[in-house]
């Protein structure tokens, strides 16, 4: 289950879960409880920005001449 | 008395530039490469160490050893997850010999911290009334954290982080399905504690859709 949601199965166990699913009420309860645990996490676990200090001492620890790779930080 | 030979001097000083640019091309691979992941491991530092001075002593650790070696990272494989991995080898090295308790989480800097650092998303329709919306960041962390260690590295490095399963089996060292079975055992855990909040708000989780 945790497989399917992660979208590591087979497309083959991927049919075969499905097809268990559409049969199966307490997987399928199952299911979507599972998969909005996985949202949860997702969208309420905040990701902080790293401190501007950090982010110039990483850049000067890799870079002699820093002005050419000023504008070259980090936004993911 | 003898001059300088110039072409000497010319010799060297090309010698040096050529070293340079190779220096410099170096640079520029590991700043798109690695450094575009700062942000990713600097939170991952947070979530191990649960101290923000020592998260950053960490990626940035983690940072001079990864340009150290950045030969050695086999390209066209994720660096983030090759990152993550020096950066976990760190913390074990260096924290966990510091006899820091295991599993011991000081919720009040967790609360702290969310407090003093805003949301850096936008937030989006809080408009529905699923109970899972109701709950604050401060709790789903607090859930998270009070998790054993094993099911919590997981969940983080599939849920936040989006490893593949291969990926984070590297990184903990495990098998395959020692991280699946730990995803869907720490996941029902996890679902267990929200729930308890979610009753704390009386919304009624039994038979939610």
């Amino acid at each position: 289950m945790s497989a399917y949601i992660d979208g590591e199965l087979s497309l083959n166990d991927e049919q075969e879960f499905l097809l268990h699913l559409s049969e199966c009420e307490p997987c399928r309860t199952e299911f979507e409880d599972a998969k909005r645990t996985k949202m949860i996490i997702r969208d309420k676990i905040i990701q902080f920005k790293a401190p501007q200090a950090l982010i110039i001492s990483i850049m000067q620890l890799t870079s002699f001449s820093t002005v050419e790779h000023e504008d070259t930080i980090i936004y993911e | 008395m003898e001059t300088p030979d110039p072409t000497h001097h010319t010799k060297a000083k090309i010698q040096k530039e050529v070293l340079s640019r190779e220096e410099r091309q170096k640079q520029f691979e590991f700043q798109n490469e690695a450094v575009v992941h700062l942000n990713a491991l600097y939170n991952y530092a947070l979530h191990l160490t649960m101290n923000p001075s020592d998260a950053e002593d960490l990626v940035q650790e983690t940072y001079l050893k990864a340009y150290r070696f950045f030969n050695s990272f086999e390209r066209g494989t994720n660096c983030k997850a090759w990152l993550f991995k020096i950066l976990k080898n760190n913390y074990i090295n260096r924290f966990r010999k510091n006899s820091k308790e295991p599993g011991k989480v000081d919720y009040d800097l967790i609360k702290d911290f969310y407090h003093s650092i805003k949301d850096t998303r936008s937030d989006t329709s809080e408009s529905e009334t699923d109970y899972f919306h109701s709950l604050l960041h401060e709790e789903v962390y607090q859930a998270l954290h009070s998790l054993p260690e094993e099911f919590r590295e997981v969940i983080q490095l599939c849920d936040i982080e989006g490893f593949t399963y291969e990926e984070i089996a590297n990184m903990v060292e495990s098998p395959i399905g020692t991280v699946r079975s730990r995803l869907y055992r720490g996941r029902k855990l996890l679902r267990a504690q929200l729930q308890g909040y979610a009753k704390k708000y009386g919304f009624n989780t039994d038979n939610s859709q």
